[in-house]
């Protein structure tokens, strides 16, 4: 099973490779679309670490993504034109591992002051939280302020997106699964039994919280040299509810569940451009009849009451 | 060790205006079996709030193998020795019978995060010392049918007795068990007086037992402290604390049932 996971690991980063190479004879808006969906896949299976399984119901993921992608694109910027061409990919990698790491100490800087805050609480906090990471981009010269960040070299493609996508399911899911794991939903089941089982709910939080928010930070770099643009209205608490949507509906601590939310909520749009502005309240609609009718998540299956991974 | 296994020393604590626990001096020793009772409302639950951490004494200390828990976590107490059941059972819902105990056997195993992402030798070793533990336990507890079954769809019964394996999931020194013959009927009942009794031997550890089943408690405590409005009114033997004018006075309409 062990072994299983890693297979499952290189399988998918070597496909992602092959795709890559076989870029040339796909079409380029579907070739983008994909990338867009391999972002969002990252975004919701570390969402998904937070809410779902460890139930700390955050809605700043947002503001880690803008962390990452802020620090990745303006990495790159400033030191693009230092190395020559063949650095490139270094620079990348070094750059989203940046970005990703910022994002960690964002969500540390989050998590730890939130604590002790609980569903609704910590759900205003994290939400008020993004939106003061977007007002500072908004507002720092530096990162172009209002305007953004422009002239982002073009470095993202499949390879690069859906290998990070396999790295962070691979990631939560064998932090689940793993006698280690059962702790973050011992502590979103029953705080109060898992700190008498031994478990340091507190420890697990902000764990939950930096692992998170680092590929949160992740997909944010990849975005950003995806977009080669970045504006700090990309990063509003939409984003994050977008991304919330996703795992609710995938049924909050299912991977498999989230990931088919994650493809088809960013596929449906697309397909729906026309219906671009009531997006809104069609996630508002569906979420409503989701909780009534099947709280369980739609994209759920087997035993409801079981928590797989 | 020398002394006492747990020492409260003048223990009370107040929420707002209500004492809930006052002034209660009482300790138990390395492998006793005491039992805690009192009427409803008394403070049992709250005292093993106070020993697990859940709370802070307001006023007094509480020691743990001499030394004080002041200021540790319900998770700190839990690594150095008490473990307990919730009267109000507090299974994790979510979660397998099997994954219950799995989360408490944990505490004691030396594999974490690290092992978990990199899924080596180490892990595979870890995981499956954890199972044999785990098994280990819930067959004791003639409980290994149940393994992947939801911890919440158990009988009520086995969800009681699934509550104690998984404390001594922990390996503690000390067991705090709150009403664990809530709900049961008498053939359960006698039972778990039996599989009380078992543990205490099997484990080598000190048992706390609230309970309000006379029965249970008069049958296999060594000794029993009585609480009333959070003030200990007695102390002592079985027969001795059934026949304090206190106790009988404290229990009024339950005077009958301790007689028996
Ligand atoms: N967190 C709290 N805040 C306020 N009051 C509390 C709190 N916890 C307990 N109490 C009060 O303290 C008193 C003792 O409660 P406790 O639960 O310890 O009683 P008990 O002896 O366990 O009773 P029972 O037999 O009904 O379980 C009660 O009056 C209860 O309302
Ligand atoms: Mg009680």
């Amino acid at each position: 099973m062990d072994n299983a996971a890693k297979r499952f690991l290189f399988a998918a980063v070597a496909l992602a490779v092959i795709v890559s190479l076989c870029s040339s004879y796909f079409n380029r808006y579907y070739l983008g679309v994909a990338i867009d969906v391999g972002i969002n896949v990252i975004l919701a299976v570390s969402l998904n670490l937070i809410n779902g399984h460890t139930g700390q119901f955050s809605l700043g993921h947002a503001g880690f993504m803008a962390v990452g992608g802020y620090t990745t694109a303006k990495f790159a910027l400033l030191l693009q034109g230092q190395l020559p061409p063949w650095a490139q990919p270094l620079i990348f990698v070094a750059g989203l591992l940046l970005g990703g790491s910022m994002a960690a100490v964002a969500g540390l800087a989050v998590g730890v002051p939130t604590l002790r805050l609980k569903g609704d609480y910590l759900a205003i906090v994290t939400l008020g939280f993004g939106e003061i990471i977007r007002v500072i981009f908004q507002t720092t010269e530096a990162f172009g302020a209002a305007t953004g960040l422009t002239g982002i070299p073009h470095w993202t493609n499949f390879a690069w997106t859906w290998s990070c996508a396999a790295l962070t399911v691979f990631v939560v899911a064998c932090l689940v699964n793993s006698t280690y794991g059962r702790g973050f939903i011992a502590v979103h089941d029953d705080e109060v039994a898992a700190g008498a089982m031994g478990i340091n709910p507190v420890r697990y939080k902000i764990t939950a919280f930096v692992i998170g928010a680092f590929f949160a930070g992740v997909a944010g770099g990849l975005y950003a040299h995806h977009k080669q643009f970045l504006s700090p209205g990309g990063f509003d608490f939409l984003k994050s509810i977008d991304i919330v949507v996703m795992v609710i509906l995938g049924g909050m601590g299912r991977t498999v569940g989230v990931i088919i939310a994650a493809v088809l909520l960013t596929i449906l749009p697309e397909a729906l451009r026309g219906f671009a502005g009531y997006r809104m309240i069609l996630y508002s609609l569906l979420i409503i009849i989701l909780m009534l009718t099947r709280p369980q998540g739609l994209f759920t299956f087997g035993r409801a009451a079981q928590r797989k991974v | 060790m020398i002394g006492p296994l747990l020492q409260l020393q003048c223990v009370t604590i107040r929420f707002g205006g209500l004492t809930a626990v006052s002034e209660v001096d009482f300790q138990i020793g390395g492998r006793e079996l005491v039992g805690l009772i009192g009427p409803n409302g008394a403070g049992k639950t709250t005292v093993f709030n106070l020993v697990t951490g859940v709370y802070q004494p307001t006023s007094g200390a509480i020691l743990f193998a001499g030394q004080p828990t002041a200021n540790l976590k319900s998770n700190q107490l839990a690594r150095l020795g008490i473990a307990r059941t919730f009267q109000n059972i507090r299974l994790f819902a979510s979660m397998s019978v099997f994954d219950n105990v799995r989360v408490a056997v944990q505490l004691h195993s030396p594999h974490g995060i690290r092992d978990a992402l990199w899924r080596g030798r180490g892990f595979r070793e870890g995981e499956r010392a954890v199972e044999t533990q785990v098994m280990e336990l819930l067959e004791i507890f003639n409980l290994g049918r149940f393994r992947a079954a939801n911890a919440k769809s158990l009988p009520y019964g086995d969800q009681r007795r699934l509550e104690i394996v998984r404390a001594l999931a922990t390996r503690p020194k000390l067991l705090l068990l709150d009403e664990p013959a809530a709900g049961m009927n008498t053939t359960e009942k006698v039972a778990l007086t039996q599989l009380i009794r078992f543990i205490k031997d099997k484990f080598q550890i000190a048992v706390l037992l609230v309970e309000h089943d006379m029965q249970v408690v008069m049958g296999i405590c060594e000794r029993i402290a009585v609480l009333d409005y959070g003030i200990k009114i007695a102390e002592g033997s079985p027969a001795k604390v059934r026949a304090d004018p206190r106790v009988i006075e404290a229990y009024l309409g339950d005077e009958l049932k301790i007689q028996n």
